[in-house]
């Protein structure tokens, strides 16, 4: 049973990237990513259910907090400040040429993982799952022209890598913690980045340099 | 000893956070950066290497750890003893607003301490983790200056490294996946990963190394994962591109290496080694075209970067300790050079408010310090004697001459077009002369002293090289070579 519900859940994590992928309206593009957030603290949910391992209870909780919770609603505000609502231009691929390559990439991946991951069909299935949904989080970069639709698409391809790492128990949780600290880190400098692209300088510095301050400092004596 | 590194880190910090002056808070970063080379060099006299650190040995420093954040110190030493003219001089031509100077150093020194525990990193993943603040640091240090294209530079560098990283990150777990199964207990640190590897199934671990290696790859530049770097280096202010190029840049490579004394045990080697070779022939072949059609000297010292690292990798491929010593000498020269370069660089944007070869009049004769630091770090890129780039492309070649003479005739092929490109901007530049009177812009000593040190610096490690610093380079790549 547990099993099944994995395999439901990866289904539906798959579509919420596919509907990143293809969607013009940027809220709906971080409600998508907010929803496939959802769909992984869920599966680590049912694994703890499953095996009742601690570290994915805690894991589920922190992805649910942050990733569906947080992280949404940090996206959510900057989209508001930069006040464009639809990233209407794709490059490269068009919408259906970008879903038709996910599909390449997906049966790629099953079949060159399958045989090399072995007997464990779960860790098989996590690890392609996990995969698919990098290069689908991949594409939304390459493919999508405004910057804050590519950081939901670099975050896919994180809540990728949270899939693969799901079935790996043993990563030491500390290892993970940080992980996700270093990503948020990233994830707002690049928000605040894409927000400097669309307001003056100045507007883009204070916010850039605000955690220092920005206070006047005295001149250097005797330089240029 | 590792904590004192994350003391010295965490101190400067401090002290940058309550400075009131430039002055002060230039200091902090020089002192900075001499600690972590003093505290460097004194673990690799005082011998006893590897030592491991914390419990679980996330931390270790060996002889290839040691080498590089002693070369990475010095590049952040003298970037910041160049700063102290530098950034008064960006704020004097309103580039950077006087507000953001301590905003400045705090991610100068931040991005000094992430730099030093990437390296000393045992665990592959704590590895990942100080690389991704690496970019994040050196992203806001690209931002900083009062332009669009920085926003543009720093928002695309971000991007596409952090993007490619997270590849890194998915082989990761493949690596931790394949210690599970061969070694009965996952781990993630290089030392337990390196003496298991001969038992990892191949297939997978070439998987793993291709995955590690894209986002390594992507930090180092390497083509086709380099889009970001000519736009960072060639908009970022002088220091950082030096930094940038001669320090962070060298993570990547790092990254590659310690991953290749792992995949480079198992039956997948001479899969790995030929993928390798084939991204550093792509990348110095894409790297010098490029070169030949730069009008700005910053964008050229980009490629040339790429085209340095796309040697390093070819070089690491052929994977003999001999040629991996000479790698990392290597690694090390073009580190000095480059520095070199874009200090000079600095001075003459300075002076012309433009690296564009065709706004750059009477270079020699109003900049001379610049302008021969310019002359003698691209003589010494082209690998020319007695310079430091000599001797390890010398040999580097001699070594793929006897993996392959087809590869010899090719790689040489593109490295004199690669000097020729360097040759011909000089020429330029340097010969371009006109009757009206350019006044000279005084430049402070601060901003030239770096580049006499470095000057001096490349010509010695071409003349002479102690034998303790060989044996101590050669026990480096004993450790990432295959063997013979």
């Amino acid at each position: 049973m547990f099993e099944d519900a994995t395999k439901i859940l990866f289904v539906a994590i798959l579509l919420t990237a596919a509907i990143v992928l293809t969607k013009r309206d940027i809220l709906g593009i971080i409600s998508a990513y907010s929803l496939q957030s959802f769909l992984i603290s869920a599966v680590a949910a049912v694994m703890y259910a499953a095996d009742g391992t601690g570290t994915l209870l805690f894991v589920s909780a922190l992805t649910l907090c942050i990733k569906a919770l947080l992280v949404p609603a940090i996206m959510k505000g900057i989209q508001k400040q930069i006040k464009i609502k639809r990233d209407v231009e794709f490059a490269y691929l068009s919408p259906v040429s970008a879903l038709g390559a996910s599909m390449i990439l997906l049966l790629a991946g099953y079949g060159l993982l399958s045989g090399l991951i072995g007997n464990d069909r779960a860790l098989a299935f996590g690890t392609v799952a996990g995969i698919s949904l990098m290069f689908m989080g991949m594409l939304v970069v390459f493919t999508r022209k405004q910057a804050i639709t590519g950081i939901v698409g670099y975050l896919t391809m994180e809540n990728g890598v949270v899939l693969m790492s799901l079935f790996l128990t043993e990563l030491p949780l500390l290892i993970e913690v940080l992980i996700l600290v270093d990503l948020i880190g990233i994830m707002l400098l690049a928000a605040i980045l894409s927000f400097g692209i669309n307001s003056s300088i100045e507007e883009f510095h204070q916010k850039l340099v605000r955690p220092f301050g920005g206070k006047t400092v005295a001149p250097e004596e005797g330089s240029a | 000893m590792i904590i004192y590194y994350f003391l010295a880190g965490a101190v400067a910090l401090l002290l940058t956070a309550f400075a009131r002056s430039h002055r002060v808070m230039n200091s902090v970063s020089v002192v900075h950066a001499a600690s972590v080379f003093g505290l460097t060099a004194y673990s690799a006299i005082a011998g006893g290497l590897p030592a491991f650190y914390t419990e679980e040995r996330y931390f270790f420093i060996d002889n290839l750890a040691s080498f590089e954040v002693m070369l990475s110190s010095i590049v952040f030493f003298l970037a910041a003893v160049y700063s102290s003219g530098y950034v008064e001089s960006l704020v004097k031509v309103k580039e950077l607003d006087r507000k953001y100077v301590k905003a400045f150093y705090t991610a100068f020194n931040a991005l000094l301490s992430a730099t030093v525990l990437a390296f000393f990193s045992n665990n592959m993943a704590l590895l990942w983790i100080f690389v991704e603040l690496t970019t994040l640091f050196s992203a806001f240090l690209i931002a900083i200056l009062n332009s669009r294209e920085n926003i543009d530079a720093a928002l695309k560098y971000i991007l596409l490294t952090s993007t490619a990283m997270l590849f890194s990150f998915a082989g990761l777990i493949l690596m931790f996946m394949l210690s599970q199964g061969s070694l009965g207990e996952g781990s993630l640190n290089w030392d337990v990963l390196v003496a298991g590897a001969s038992s990892f199934p191949a297939q997978l671990a070439a998987l793993s190394f291709a995955f590690m290696f894209i986002g390594f790859a992507a930090k180092s530049g390497i083509v086709p994962f380099h889009l970001w770097l000519p736009d960072a280096y060639s908009r970022s202010p002088s220091a950082v591109s030096a930094i940038l190029s001669a320090a962070v840049s060298n993570i990547g490579i790092y990254g590659i290496l310690r991953a290749y004394a792992i995949a480079g045990q198992t039956g997948a080697a001479g899969l790995i080694s030929g993928m390798m070779m084939a991204f550093g022939v792509l990348s110095v072949a894409v790297a010098v075209f490029s070169m030949l059609r730069q009008d700005s000297l910053k964008r050229l010292i980009s490629f040339s970067s790429i085209e340095n690292g796309g040697f390093a990798l070819a070089g690491t491929a052929i994977g003999t300790p001999v040629a991996v010593f000479w790698v990392l000498f290597y690694i090390a020269a073009q580190s000095l050079c480059k520095a070199l370069m874009f200090f000079s660089a600095g001075i003459l944007h300075m002076q012309y408010e433009s690296t564009r070869a065709h706004k750059m009049i009477n270079a020699l004769a109003l900049q001379p310090a610049a302008s021969w630091g310019l002359v003698i770090g691209a003589a010494a890129l082209a690998g020319m004697p007695p310079f430091a780039m000599f001797l390890p492309k010398l040999f580097v070649l001699s070594e793929l001459a006897s993996a392959s003479g087809a590869l010899l005739l090719v790689m040489a092929g593109l490295l004199l077009i690669g000097a020729s490109a360097l040759a011909l901007f000089l020429v330029r530049t340097m010969t371009r002369t006109a009757g009206e009177s350019v006044v000279s812009v005084a430049v402070p000593a601060g901003m030239k002293l770096p580049l006499f040190m470095l000057t001096i610096m490349i010509v010695l490690a071409g003349l002479f090289v102690p034998e303790a610093v060989s044996d101590f380079l050669m026990n480096a790549a004993a450790a990432i070579a295959r063997g013979e």
